[in-house]
């Protein structure tokens, strides 16, 4: 096992990277292999799509295979090694039909079909012993020997990006939305890893491409969201119990909330989100569920304690995933990519079980009344009240935005994003995004103008009206993202904050502050580059960093 | 007050205080982690760990060593600071207290040679509801209705949401609980319980093939796994042998064949101590079966052992004596009572 894709990632002197036989997040080592397994298997398959794709040639089924793969190799999403074995057989049944049309594509555009090697021609073994043997060759740090740290580095900066931005092309897709330009630039970016690249300069240029790629994805996913449930508007959520029974959902999937919504309706059990499900209140075609009752909980992190003490089953529908304690295993259920050995998984949007269990369980007992959380501040709201925030900013009322956001997580150094936001002048306002939020979120900020200071634009893929809203207000002061009194204050934990940081990248936002730590595969060689080439900072103290923020920038040469 | 690090079998370490006139288990609980524990009073062997750092006495008073110098931590008072190594997993530890139920009998229906199966109906409750939330392998206690007689069985059903326990009872001649039993207990009659507990239960993360190996009541935790697997489709490779003294005893394994038909990797070996003239399966102990399948196995597996004190003695030396480490035997002493 060799696994350095999270931010939790055991650091120690002897290198980065979870290599014993359980990582931090409590992957065990035959998992990690066969995600490994997997991964390869999936450049193969890219290969023979973007060769597909050249001659014409849409495979729909491979391209959702694709997403729905990367995405269960996602940090938190699935545990379950049976199911890894299941998707490695499907995946070479896959390959196999992939060659054939190849082949047969090829031909009739009057080519010679290429014969292809590597990833394309592995052949995984049939039992679980010899998938493990082949794993060590499958490793993200296999031929690192040879290649140095550096390739290994920005491969691994690639890989992730790609896992990230295929899990939120999958949230778009189960809503019925899908480009062929996706497909074809995610197939792209499996050759790519698939040829084993070795050019720092090029794979640099897949990153940014992998970036711009990434804004689309998000765009679409935005499409998906709005098309699907309305554009988001402010709305204040109970944080506290409605008497009666109750299902928590959480993770990032509207789509899987939508249907137990349906499922539940007319039950008089309620429905509660917990963690990234907190955005779902803000659009009106969610929160019309009058048994959508409220939000319980805050960031993934914590699901041990707040799932252990929620009087019903819980729904998880994506990324984070942590060991089910014994004290809820039976009342947990996963859905989509997500999975864990003996916890029951929904499939086919049967919430049977879930409601079963919902009606077992007591619920809450009694009604209480509590503060509420506002949501609902995506692009359309926040330029709604475009005006004043432009005259606010004209006349002193704002000096400064900051965005803080990204995704939560366990470590210690986390406190800095509490401090950051509370620290921050009562002159400032402040966008949040992502489960990061939970760190200030039900702290009072108070109001700019009838504005509120903290404006929750939504989830982590929401950074795309992050950037929509950026760009309008550099249209409307007439200069450029970067000249905007703005500095970007980003959490990351996982591998769809590594897509978000390269659409940043790829897109020219500079002066983007990254913590807790930095990523473990950037090496200080890759790091100089985004120091220098970018203008990524690594964060220091939120009173230095808010102090740097704010001084007078300098004129650019 | 001394300083008490508690170390998991996953590496986990906890950390809590203790007095000298406490013992470990009460300053444990004290700070909100409930350790497996049953009879709290150093017999029952569920909360024994190794104490590897730092003294301590017992209370009590001194008594004689368990053979793997595992310490009660029920009795274990410190007189220093303690390092204690746990055989099991932090998600062993419970947050919260062993929950007290009631429920209605709700069947007693004869089960084979001198076994029962009793199915109770959990009665509402303002934590749990109707559910029956347990982990396959987990045992509740019972108490005879009137007394303060208290029994462990081993449930042998499914977690469920309408509260049904199941229990499969090897009744034992003379046996308090046996013979409430077999000649007062009645359907509709109430009982109080308390559980679920107990630690046996499958590592569904490993990667290793599984045997299973039960004897008497042993079947029963058994029973409830086998079934969990096929509910969830298992494919990993499993060998049950369920050991017998007479033929008569395999009536409790009827619902094996429609669980072998659920689960294409499960085999299955009957293993008859004594049995009649015309048996034609396996003849000997569950431990003398044992020996002879890990000596045909190219993998080393992972063991499941439930059964009565002399049954788990001999399967454990057999796999010991084949080099499987102790930490992959997974075991439960169950006595007929």
């Amino acid at each position: 096992m060799f696994c350095f894709q999270c931010e939790q990632t055991t650091r120690g002197p002897a290198g980065a990277g979870c290599a014993t036989d359980k990582g931090v997040c409590g992957k065990d080592e035959a998992t990690a292999d066969l995600q490994d397994v997997l991964i390869h298997q999936l450049k193969g398959i890219g290969q023979y799509v973007s060769r597909l794709r050249k001659l014409g040639v849409a495979d729909q089924a491979a391209d959702s295979f694709i997403l729905y793969g990367l995405f269960t190799t996602l940090t938190n999403v699935n545990f379950n090694r049976a199911r890894f074995v299941e998707m490695i057989a499907e995946a070479a049944r896959l390959r196999d039909r992939l060659r054939t049309a190849y082949e047969a594509a090829a031909k009739a555009a009057g080519q010679q079909p290429e014969t292809l090697t590597g990833a394309a021609a592995f052949v995984p073994a049939d039992n679980i012993t010899g998938l493990l043997a082949q794993a060590n060759a499958a490793s993200v740090i296999t031929g690192r020997d040879v290649v140095g740290e550096d390739v290994i580095g920005l491969r691994a900066l690639l890989l992730y990006g790609l896992k990230g931005v295929a899990a939120y092309a999958h949230h778009a897709e189960v809503l019925g939305e899908s480009r062929d330009e996706i497909a074809i630039g995610i197939a792209h970016a499996l050759d790519v890893l698939a040829s084993d690249p070795t050019d720092l300069g090029e794979m640099l240029e897949e990153a940014l491409a992998l970036g711009r790629l990434n804004f689309k994805v998000m765009e679409t996913l935005d499409a998906a969201n709005t098309g699907s449930f309305g554009t988001p508007s402010p709305h204040a959520v109970r944080t506290t119990p409605v008497e009666g029974k109750a299902i928590l959902i959480s993770g990032h999937d509207f789509r899987d909330l939508h249907e137990l919504l349906e499922a539940t309706k007319g039950t008089g059990i309620n429905v509660y989100t917990h963690g990234e499900m907190l955005p779902a209140h803000g659009y009106p075609k969610l929160r019309e569920y009058p048994h959508l009752a409220g939000n319980y909980g805050g960031a993934w992190q914590n699901q041990q304690i707040e799932f252990a003490s929620f009087p019903g089953p819980i729904v998880m529908t994506s990324n984070c995933l942590i060991e089910p304690q014994p004290l809820y295993r039976n009342r947990i259920f996963t859905s989509g990519p997500v999975g864990w050995p003996g916890i029951r998984h929904i499939a086919n949007g049967d919430y049977s079980a879930a409601i079963q269990a919902a009606k077992a369980l007591p619920g809450f007992t009694k009604t209480v009344e509590g503060p509420t959380l506002t949501v609902g501040f995506g692009r359309e709201a926040v330029l709604g009240a475009a005006g004043e925030v432009i005259e606010a900013v004209k006349s002193g009322a704002i000096r400064h935005f900051f965005l803080i956001g990204g995704c939560d997580g366990a470590a210690p150094g986390r406190n800095y994003f509490t401090e950051f936001a509370e620290q921050a002048p009562s002159d400032t306002m402040i966008l949040t995004l992502g489960c990061g939020k939970y760190r200030f979120n039900s702290h009072d900020f108070g109001s700019i103008g009838g504005l509120p200071r903290l404006l929750d634009i939504g989830q982590c893929n929401d950074s795309y009206s992050a950037l929509v809203i950026a760009t309008a207000l550099a249209g409307a002061f007439n200069c450029g993202v970067n000249e905007l009194p703005l500095s970007l204050v980003v959490s990351w934990f996982e591998q769809k904050a590594a897509a978000v940081f390269l659409t940043l990248l790829a897109l020219g936002v500079r002066n983007v502050r990254l913590g807790p730590t930095l990523p473990a595969f950037l090496t200080p060689a890759i790091l100089d580059i985004l120091v220098n080439q970018f203008g990524v900072l690594p964060i220091t103290t939120a009173e230095a960093d808010i102090q740097a923020a704010l001084a007078p920038r300098i004129a650019a040469e | 007050m001394s300083e008490i690090t508690l170390i998991t079998r996953d590496g986990a370490k906890l950390n809590l205080a203790a007095s000298a006139t406490e013992t470990v288990l009460e300053a444990a609980e004290a700070a909100g982690l409930f350790l497996p524990a049953m009879c709290h009073e150093g017999s029952c062997g569920l909360c024994s760990a190794q104490v590897t750092q730092g003294d301590y006495t017992l209370r009590g008073g001194p008594r004689a060593a368990a053979a793997d110098g595992a310490i009660p931590l029920c009795l274990c008072m410190p007189q220093s600071a303690l390092t204690i190594e746990l055989p099991y997993p932090q998600s062993g530890i419970s947050q919260h207290s062993v929950p007290t139920r009631t429920a209605v009998i709700a069947a007693i229906i004869r089960a084979g040679s001198g076994a029962v199966t009793l199915t109770l109906s959990l009665q509402p409750d303002p934590e749990f509801g109707t559910a029956a939330d347990f982990t396959p392998g987990q045992y509740m206690e019972v108490t005879i209705p009137g007394t303060e007689i208290k029994r462990a069985y081993s449930l042998a059903n499914l977690p469920n949401w309408d509260g049904t326990l199941e229990f499969l009872i090897r009744l034992q001649p003379g046996g308090a609980f046996s013979s409430w039993l077999a000649h007062t207990a009645k359907p509709g009659d109430i009982l109080s319980l308390r559980g679920p507990a107990g630690r046996f239960v499958l590592d569904e993360t490993s990667p290793r093939p599984r045997i299973l190996v039960g004897g008497g009541c042993g079947f029963a935790p058994l029973l409830s796994m086998l079934r969990h697997l096929a509910d969830f489709g298992d494919t990993q490779p499993t060998h049950l042998i369920f050991g017998a003294n007479t033929e008569a005893e395999l009536g409790v394994a009827a619902p094996l064949e429609a669980l072998a038909a659920q689960l294409p990797n499960l085999t299955i070996c009957c293993a008859v101590w004594h049995p009649q003239a015309g048996w034609n399966g396996f003849t000997g102990t569950a431990a003398d079966a044992l020996a002879q399948y890990l000596d045909g196995a190219s993998v080393q597996p992972d063991i499941y052992l439930c059964g009565p004190p002399r049954l788990m003695e001999a399967v454990t030396r057999v796999a010991n004596d084949r080099g499987i480490p102790p930490a992959r035997i997974y075991s439960e002493q169950v006595q007929a009572r």
